[in-house]
């Protein structure tokens, strides 16, 4: 088989098919690693999906904007006069260089550092020096804006491109099951979920679906990868913190789902330590769920973290906790780029801020004592995978096969696991190989 | 220039380049004994802007880092677990401690100026770099000198890896 497939100039739809096996609980090492298939991804993935590129806290006023990337693809995201947000591809149209080399800013105008042609914050070509002696006037201003990513869509703040006309609504995208947890967090909020600062930018030499399918519901890897961090008592004992696992349509996937009730104790627990503010935030944050969406969510209460396909993850506990959104960016097949946002409520008290804030930074995040265990670890798979044997070998995806339905919450959305199954990883590589092979099912 | 405390400067340097040491001998606990008790290590996360490269997380934001001298011995305790996989097996680090200048702080303390580049060796990998500037603001201790507070300002915006070794 291997021979077979290094003949052909391209990946073929079976051979896909044969590294890829949900059914049967099987990912070939490939897919972690060729450069082909790292190729096709740039363009059935990430250019048929939803991706976040930023948060409209971040641009307030017109003129701000960030930049980001779609796949390997750079775009700015920039708020024009009248509010509207626009998403545009980061390159001239003239020679193909970055029009904007900066994280974020306030701009009336993106000028080529080439030729200086100049581009409107909606991407417009306004501005071509020596029109008359270089072009004639005969350049067409009007085509040559900035290419513009066709659909953006916003979902409680977070914007979201995709290059696909075709495409499901945001909000069909990500479903109503999975937002039924995500939206915990957002509505229990006592003012607006803000990012605290600016984004955290890290590397890691390791193939972007490790990082994915691990935030997707890996609850299995914790005991181990970060048994350092109960040892010395970062955390109680993981079976005291969460219970579920539960996956979703379009490959994603959570962990870490507490059963109902366990995560406002736990809260409860903390706000003891704390003082007074915490214990009447716990219950102010509860309420605004109980009241703005429902009994049943108030009982969750806290999530857990999970990952929006395909490289969208998130982090989130109790309210105390602050939302951590991790990003990650491809960079060609054994390196990602981690940009990691963090949020917190703008309406806690200081004391509950500050809490939060260190506490992200001291848990999962480059530094975080889970962060960089979790990033050892996808590294050193990445490394073995250049072996001739290692890099084509199939890797063991089949725990809890044929244990899929045995969960049931009354209440809780989503296909519902125990803590420890792979039944979110292979959820993830069905959509994946559905996207890559562009067939059904 | 006035503003430097030159008489200060050896012995500063010296402390700083006995605690550069102690890290890269792996003596951690001599390491952690440096610093003040309520002592603050804080690294702010750099930003690329049009112009000016000075924007880091302000007070109030995320950082890299945001801790206390209690974490940082929490630290020290999980790489003895022999679980702490980010140092499993331990790095090899060099810190280049240079361009040390001392100034008046705040009540009895010294701020100590300098930069840094740090090698991290991996395992078998090639290894990486990290480069910036401290601020360490120093009390008198004996005959010595207690770290009150380590802020650490990277030039880099992105960092070649997650960060397992103190900078
Ligand atoms: S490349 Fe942009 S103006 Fe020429
Ligand atoms: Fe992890």
């Amino acid at each position: 088989m291997a021979t077979a497939l290094m003949n052909h100039a391209e990946i073929e739809t079976d051979d896909l098919h044969r590294l890829v096996d949900p059914a049967r609980g099987i990912v070939n090492s490939r897919v972690f690693n060729d450069p082909e298939i790292y190729q096709r991804e740039l363009t059935q993935i990430f250019m048929k999906t939803w991706t976040y590129v930023g948060h409209v806290a971040q641009i307030p006023n017109a003129g701000d904007y960030v930049t980001a990337f779609i796949g390997e693809d750079g775009v700015i995201v920039s708020r024009g006069r009248g509010g509207d947000i626009n998403v545009l591809l980061n390159s001239c149209r003239h020679r193909g260089l970055a029009v904007c080399s900066s994280d974020r800013g306030n701009a009336r105008l993106f000028r080529c550092p080439y030729h200086g042609w100049t581009y409107g914050r909606d991407g417009a070509l306004l501005g071509v020096p020596k029109m008359q002696e270089a072009y004639h006037n005969e350049l067409d201003k009007a085509s040559h804006g900035l290419v513009r990513v066709p659909r953006v869509e916003i979902y409680r703040g977070f914007i979201f491109a995709n290059w696909d006309y075709g495409a499901v609504s945001l909000e069909d995208y990500l479903g109503r099951d999975m937002l039924w947890y995500l939206d915990i967090p957002m509505v229990g909020a006592l003012g607006n979920l803000v990012p605290i600062g600016p984004v955290m930018k890290f590397r890691m030499k390791a193939n972007w679906k490790l990082a994915s399918e691990n935030f997707a519901g890996d609850d299995y890897h914790v005991l181990s990868t970060h048994g350092s961090a109960f040892r010395i008592g970062f955390l109680p004992d993981y079976d005291q913190l969460a219970d579920y696992t539960a996956n979703f349509d379009h490959g994603h996937g959570m962990g870490d789902i507490p059963k109902p009730g366990r995560a406002i104790e736990n809260d409860r627990g903390m706000a003891q330590m704390f003082g007074p503010d915490a214990a009447t935030y716990v219950e102010a944050f509860n309420a605004r769920v109980r009241e703005h969406l429902s009994e049943r969510q108030a009982d969750v209460h806290g999530i857990g973290e999970g990952n929006i396909f395909p490289n969208l993850s998130w982090i989130k506990f109790g309210c105390f906790h602050a939302f951590g959104l991790l990003q990650w960016l491809p960079k060609g097949p054994d390196e990602v780029e981690v940009w990691q946002t963090t949020f917190f409520d703008s309406g806690a008290p200081q004391s509950v801020k500050d809490y939060a804030r260190s506490q992200m930074s001291q848990e999962n995040a480059a530094a975080g004592i889970f962060g960089q265990d979790d990033g050892e670890n996808f590294e050193r798979i990445s490394e073995v995978l250049r072996g001739a044997v290692c890099g084509k070998q199939d890797l063991h995806y089949a725990m809890g096969l044929g244990h899929e339905d045995e969960v049931k919450v009354e209440g809780l959305p989503g296909r519902l696991g125990p803590h420890y199954t792979e039944a979110n990883h292979r959820n993830f590589y069905r959509y994946w190989l559905q996207l890559m092979t562009g067939r059904e099912g | 220039m006035g503003e430097y405390l030159l008489e200060l400067r050896p012995e500063v340097e010296a402390f700083l380049f006995h605690e550069a040491l102690l890290l890269d001998d792996l003596r951690f606990d001599e390491w952690l004994a440096l610093f003040a008790d309520e002592a603050r290590y804080w690294m702010p996360i750099a930003e690329t802007l049009d112009y000016d490269q000075s924007r880091v997380s302000a007070e109030g934001e995320w950082a890299l880092v945001e801790e206390t001298k209690a974490f940082m011995a929490k630290r020290l305790e999980r790489m003895k677990t022999g679980m702490a996989f980010a140092e499993q097996p331990r790095s090899r680090t060099r810190h280049y401690v240079s361009n040390v200048l001392v100034s008046v702080g705040e009540g009895e303390t010294v701020i100590a100026r300098s930069n840094i580049l740090v090698f991290q060796g991996r395992r078998d990998r090639k290894g990486e770099f990290f480069a910036g500037y401290r601020l360490d603001s120093l009390v008198r201790h004996d005959s010595s000198w207690l770290i009150t507070e380590r802020r650490v300002f990277l030039d880099q915006r992105v960092l070649p890896r997650a960060l397992s070794v103190f900078l």
